[in-house]
């Protein structure tokens, strides 16, 4: 350990969805490493301590160690050229970083795109057809009576979600903390979350649609018909008496996960998520919360939402924004071959995504912004190394319940950050455009 | 004479053609038609960079060529007719509110969204979204007639209201989601969850189906407005055995969320239907 | 800033120093009004032209969390209404919530220079903020929400009114607020704590604490005061949208005892109830609310006008949505914010044959033409509320033409204009000065923004120039040009520049004490720490601090003056 050390008090974990703000960091400033990270989870302590400076390039070109600079021209001439480009990513930087971003799709008459397409996307469908009834943690760690997680494991994925926010904590209301709550878990199978749970509800796989669709009937006070147990795996009788938990509990809160939202329904599983949280209201106080992975996917919603309208999947081609998940969302239109460059911000698609779309990435110049060398960043044609949000780099970060945070950065990083690449890669293909590009074609009549 | 526009260069990224209507085009010139504006991208471009055009338009538009990647033929089209040779990509006949489209290849995702009146007619495999509301909206097609030879993927006539949506093979997940009213007949076969949400209108489907746990059975019954409707989807060019016209179907009720005065009508001999 | 400039030739409205559209030059150099500028200074030629300052609305809804829940559920509402961009500006999203640079635009575009976001959690300060940096060309404000505060609450409930007073400028302060917001004060807690119920009147017990509406408004009006804002405080009242609300909103305002409080969207509070059944549909009780009005020179008021068409219900009184909700078409948002506030939205739909819409536009017209004092009921629709902003140009109509308004009234539910004395006041048109007033001046006195509203030497050059014409709707649609901070933004009706305005916020003095009253409340109750609550001026990067006038020192708040 060197001599230099410091203490950051108050700094915020970005590495998943709760944003957790307690973190008191212990730091070497001489080795630029992260010693301790006070009241993190296991989770977030892996990934202060993971975060050291590494010796990379600040930027390659085909493979080849440029400057910033030259990087910032080689990436600029490619989103200037493209007829489609593509923006990707962002929920893993900073809302400074984001806002530059969807700018620069703006511009160039692009598609933005971040990964809320291929995590909660549904969720965000969802929520136009139907609304939401929602709140943020605090409500739920001074409020909730009953807690019921929907196809997640947060035990392993939000470790503190339990312990800070939904299940063991003390609040306003629930004085005595785990013992004034009602825990439920409604997953496929048993997970290290289940033990956590009061009542554990095993639905068979695919069959989260039905189940949800037979709680709203019986909260409406219809019939069900016992088969639903054939179904779902789940008896009318466990059906009935959950209903009864939910109709007379003081304020109940649904937190569901990519378990519910990626199978099969997707989005209208989030649908009647959210709809039975809506009937519930006759009775009593309902909110439901996607629980969200990356550390900003949050704020990416929000920035995207703000400038454009629509929370992710918008295209800029013609002049002005319009939103469609399945024409604008990245894999679909990597994978039908659409686009024709890629920027790709802090997300790394040549590991997650279908083949099909990696394949067309492979055929496509790519620009990466990343701290760390990834399958996409091995891909790409420009490849910045910037410094990570929340270590390295401040800026706002929303929580999944989209409450903003600052951050505060533990120690210098010799990289740029996103938002200091993004801005000037705008400011170049401004220059080269000579002004935003003038809109492709009037609106379109009528269309969808 | 008709308009005839043969694909000629294929578009490297989505081409945006929704000037490809023959209302638009009405009296339009083969060389003046080259002239019009496409988007191609990001930019404009000249229809005739893409396509070889020939021929005037007087209300009939022909088109060659796989143009999977031209998005928005017919949008808002009231009148004539557009023949497609060919596949097309998505938002065919987007907000169309009269004529004909017939598509002799297979459509895209979109095919009709919020159409209030015309015919499309897809003879391969449609998308998703077939007859569908745009995201957000609770009312999809008003009117009008779609009809599919081939398959249909998820949310057919999703929030449909009004009209005639006939599928001759499968239809995916979802088929009369929030429907409103208005008719869906599939010849293959429903995939899971049709008509949740549903507050009126039919579903036909001549194979067995797993409902959703909030539509109940009501009767056995041959009625005579689906022997109509079959009829008139016969004179469509689907195929509809006598048995499908002359048959008793099981009528579901549903969705008991909603108003329950929706139905599914299921073919009596397809067996019976179980729910989910 | 813009190079000098005169406008000559144009009919100036100034009413804030006596202007009545005399002809006379208006120069303009760094962003404010001055005396002259050199010969050589550019030149507009308002000849048959209306010379006013940048209008300034008092009251909507434009950024922050609610207002972008309320983007993301309508993407219908924003395809067929859309923004595009330019070499110069950004595109953006229409509808009844319009994306932030399309906001900003918009307003620009019908001679709005600056405008306050009425309802803002703290908690959403920052989100609030982080949207203001993407709304171009407008000064803002936002009103913090504190009605519903539940740490504000115990320090109330337990007496201690001067902590009370220091933690409201923390509050302030720190989330770089306008003004304080009280919106159905304890609707809230009984919405969120009692099973969804509400507040139905101002002696109603607030849930398990020992207060009443009552209490915690005199107190906050009182803090308001003491802390000498330039808007001490600015009221949604209790029962919103209920018939006979009229008796609350009338309670309300006697409660300021002569101190200066601000009604929101009064509109909506003027409701009677046909005798004996609470339940009826409401009436118009506008001339109630009027008459106190007019006699009572501390109380002021934005209307709240309604109108037809589309409208987005969007607001911090979550009892009020949900009962609104069936009317939404299916979508319902409501949203909790800890020991906050609620909030509630629903697209919504006004409708001139549905009865209580019509008496709602009747209403909001009523109110203006009874006005006695337009300096102190000034215009707003609560935007999106009672319609989008870009209604205001029909509005302003509907005030300065008795032809027009009466050929609308034909086209209204007629049963509903029984219930309302619209027809009573027939006569009366609003003069090109009175919409300055209500539009402009008044706005900028109520806010208590001395640069603002007027266009006296030192003013900030926020200008607007309408071509005369004998249809106002039209006249007051498309300014020819609109000065911005100097800068001409719009030029033949078009958007020339871009421009980014400031951020207008208090930031008045508290006795530091009060943090270690706050603090622990954040340990317990809060899910994020108390550092890291405060903005920073990061946030900020174009700000203006309105000074206060306190009545009372920020005297140390220990326990030697609690009760
Ligand atoms: S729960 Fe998430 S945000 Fe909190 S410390 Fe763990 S990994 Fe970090
Ligand atoms: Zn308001």
């Amino acid at each position: 350990m060197g001599e230099n050390l410091k203490v950051v008090r108050d700094a915020t974990c970005t590495f998943c969805g709760c944003v957790c703000d307690d973190m008191h960091l212990t730091v070497d400033l001489d080795q630029k490493r992260i010693m301790k990270a006070e009241n993190a989870c296991i989770l977030g302590k892996a990934w202060f301590r993971e975060h050291g400076i590494e010796e990379r390039p600040l930027a390659l070109i085909g493979g080849r160690t440029a400057t910033t600079e030259e990087a910032v021209e080689a990436a600029a001439q490619i989103l200037a050229q493209a007829r489609f480009p593509l923006i990707y990513g962002l929920s893993d930087t900073t809302c400074e970083a984001q806002r530059v971003a969807v700018a620069i799709a703006d511009m160039i008459g692009g598609t933005v795109d971040t990964t809320t397409s291929v995590c909660h996307g549904p969720s965000g469908i969802a929520f136009e057809g139907v609304g939401e009834s929602t709140a943020s943690l605090g409500e739920i760690k001074n409020r909730a009576d009953l807690v019921v997680f929907w196809g997640g494991n947060p035990a392993e994925a939000h470790p503190r979600l339990f312990s800070r926010y939904a299940v063991t904590p003390k609040g306003m209301f629930i004085p005595n903390g785990r013992k004034d709550r009602t825990v439920v878990l409604v997953d496929v199978r048993r997970t290290p979350s289940t033990p956590a749970a009061d009542i554990f509800i095993q639905v068979k796989p695919r069959s989260d649609f039905e189940v949800l669709w037979a709680l709203r009937a019986l909260v409406k006070g219809r019939k069900v018909d016992p088969s639903i147990e054939r179904r779902t795996g789940v008896s009318l009788a466990v059906l009935e008496d959950l209903v009864a938990r939910m109709k007379s509990c003081r304020f109940g809160v649904f937190l569901f996960g990519m378990g519910l939202t990626m199978n099969r329904g997707r989005h209208f599983n989030s649908g009647a998520l959210l709809a039975l949280a809506t009937d519930l209201n006759e009775f009593t106080h309902w909110v439901a919360k996607p629980v969200r992975g990356h550390g900003n996917v949050t704020g990416a919603d929000n920035v995207v939402s703000w400038q454009t309208g629509f929370p992710f999947g918008v295209n800029f081609s013609r002049g002005y924004p319009r939103f469609n998940p399945g024409e604008f969302t990245s894999v679909d239109l990597l994978t039908r071959r659409e686009a024709d460059a890629a920027l790709i911000i802090a997300s790394d698609p040549a590991d997650n995504f279908p083949k099909a779309a990696i394949e067309h990435l492979r055929r496509i110049p790519v620009i990466t912004l990343d701290p760390k060398a990834t399958p996409t960043t091995q891909l790409a044609q420009v490849a910045f190394t910037t410094a990570t949000y929340g270590i390295n780099v401040s800026g706002t970060v929303y929580r999944m319940d989209d409450v903003p945070i600052t951050l505060r950065p533990a120690f210098e990083s010799p990289y740029p950050s996103d938002e200091q690449v993004l801005t000037a890669i705008r400011d170049r293909v401004r220059a080269l455009l000579g002004g935003n590009r003038l809109p492709a074609g009037a609106p379109v009549a009528a269309a969808s | 004479m008709t308009l005839t526009l043969t694909l000629r260069t294929a578009p490297t990224v989505p081409l945006e053609a929704d000037v490809l209507s023959p209302d638009r085009l009405s009296g339009v010139s083969a060389l003046e038609a080259a002239k019009l504006t496409v988007v191609h991208g990001n930019q404009r471009a000249d229809l005739g960079e893409f396509f070889q055009v020939g021929g005037a338009a007087d209300g009939e538009l022909h088109l060659t060529g796989d143009l999977a990647q031209v998005k928005q033929i017919g949008t808002g089209m009231a009148r004539g007719r557009i023949v497609v040779h060919g596949s097309v990509g998505m938002h065919l006949g987007a907000g169309m509110t009269g004529g004909e489209i017939v598509v002799e290849g297979d459509a895209g995702d979109w095919v009709g969204p919020e159409m209030s009146g015309g015919r499309i007619v897809v003879k391969g495999n449609a998308g998703h979204m077939l007859g569908s509301a745009r995201r957000g909206s609770q009312i999809g097609v008003r009117g009008g007639e779609i009809v599919v030879f081939g398959n249909a993927g998820n949310e057919v006539g999703n929030g449909m209201r009004r009209g005639l949506i006939a599928i001759g093979g499968d239809a995916g997940d979802f088929a009369g989601v929030n429907m409103l009213a208005g008719t869906i007949v599939v010849l293959g076969r429903l995939a899971w969850r049709a008509g949740a949400g549903m507050r009126r209108g039919s579903i036909i489907s001549m194979h067995p189906a797993e409902l959703l746990p909030t539509f109940s059975y009501a009767c056995d019954y041959a009625p005579e407005f689906l022997r109509v409707c079959l009829r008139h989807v016969r004179g469509l060019g689907l195929t509809i055995a006598d048995s499908h016209v002359n048959g008793r179907y099981q009528r579901w009720c549903g969705d008991g969320i909603e108003l329950n005065r929706g139905e599914v009508l299921i073919l009596d001999s397809a067996g019976t239907a179980s729910r989910s | 800033m813009g190079s000098p400039l005169r406008i000559v030739n144009g009919r100036v409205y100034d009413p804030a120093n006596g202007v009545n559209g005399a002809v006379q030059d208006v120069c303009v150099r760094d962003g404010k009004i001055v005396a002259d500028v050199p010969p050589d200074a550019k030149r507009i030629d308002a000849a048959g032209m209306v010379v006013m300052p940048g209008g300034i609305d008092i009251h909507c809804h434009i950024a922050g969390p609610k207002v972008n829940l309320a983007r993301k559920v309508q993407p219908e509402t924003h395809q067929d209404d859309v923004q595009l961009r330019t070499r110069l500006t950004r595109s953006g999203t229409g509808g009844t919530v319009p994306s932030t640079f399309a906001t900003g635009y918009r307003y620009a575009t019908l001679g709005y220079t600056t405008a306050m976001e009425a309802a803002v959690t703290p908690l959403g300060a920052r989100h609030t903020l982080e949207e203001f940096h993407d709304t171009p060309v407008l000064d803002k404000g936002f009103f913090v929400l504190v009605g519903n505060n539940l740490l504000l609450y115990r320090l109330l409930q337990e007496g201690r009114r001067e902590e009370l007073r220091h933690a409201l400028a923390w509050w302030l302060k720190v989330t770089k607020a306008y003004a304080p917001k009280l919106v159905n004060p304890g609707g809230d807690e009984m919405w969120k704590g009692q099973r969804n119920a509400n507040i139905t009147s101002l002696d109603d017990k607030i849930g398990s604490f020992d207060l009443t509406p009552r209490r915690v408004i005199a107190a906050f009006i009182e803090a308001g005061n003491e802390l000498g804002l330039p808007h001490p405080v600015h009221i949604h009242c209790n029962n919103l949208g209920h018939s006979g609300n009229v008796e609350t909103t009338l309670e309300t305002m006697r409660l300021a005892e002569g101190r200066r409080a601000h009604i929101a969207h009064i509109q909506f509070h003027s409701y009677g109830a046909a005798a004996g059944k609470s339940q009826s549909n409401p009436t118009s009780r506008a001339r109630d609310i009027i008459e106190y009005i007019n006699t009572h020179p501390n109380i002021s008021a934005d209307v709240g006008a309604v109108m037809f068409g589309p409208a987005t219900i969007m607001t911090g009184d979550a009892p009020l949505a949900y009962m609104l909700r069936r009317f939404g078409g299916n979508k319902w948002v409501n949203a909790d914010t800890e020991n906050e506030s609620g909030c509630g939205i629903v697209p919504f739909r006004y409708q001139d044959r549905v009865y209580t819409n019509a008496l709602q536009w009747a209403i909001g017209l009523e109110l203006l033409l009874l006005s006695e004092d337009p300096w102190r009921m000034v215009f707003s629709t609560d935007h999106p509320n009672g319609g989008s902003f870009m209604s205001y140009p029909r509005l302003i109509r509907l005030l300065m033409d008795r032809g027009y308004r009466k050929e609308q009234m034909a086209h209204v539910n007629q049963k509903a204009l029984d219930r309302s004395a619209l027809r009573d006041c027939q006569e009366r048109e609003y003069s090109l000065s009175e919409i300055a007033i209500i539009t402009r001046a008044g706005p900028a006195r109520l806010l208590g923004l001395t640069d603002k509203g007027h266009l006296g030497v030192g003013a900030d050059a926020d200008v607007t120039i309408y071509e005369e014409d004998e249809d106002k709707e039209k006249m007051f649609s498309a300014p020819r040009y609109v000065i911005k901070d100097g800068e001409l933004i719009i030029e033949d009706h078009e958007l020339r520049a871009d421009h980014q305005g400031r951020l207008l916020h208090v930031a008045p003095d508290y006795d530091p004490q009060i943090e270690q009253v706050i603090e622990p409340f954040f340990e317990d109750f809060y899910t994020i720490r108390f550092a890291n609550y405060p903005v920073d001026d990061r946030y900020v990067p174009n700000g203006q601090i309105i000074p206060t006038t306190p009545s009372v020192a920020a005297a140390p708040a220990t326990a030697g003056t609690r009760t």
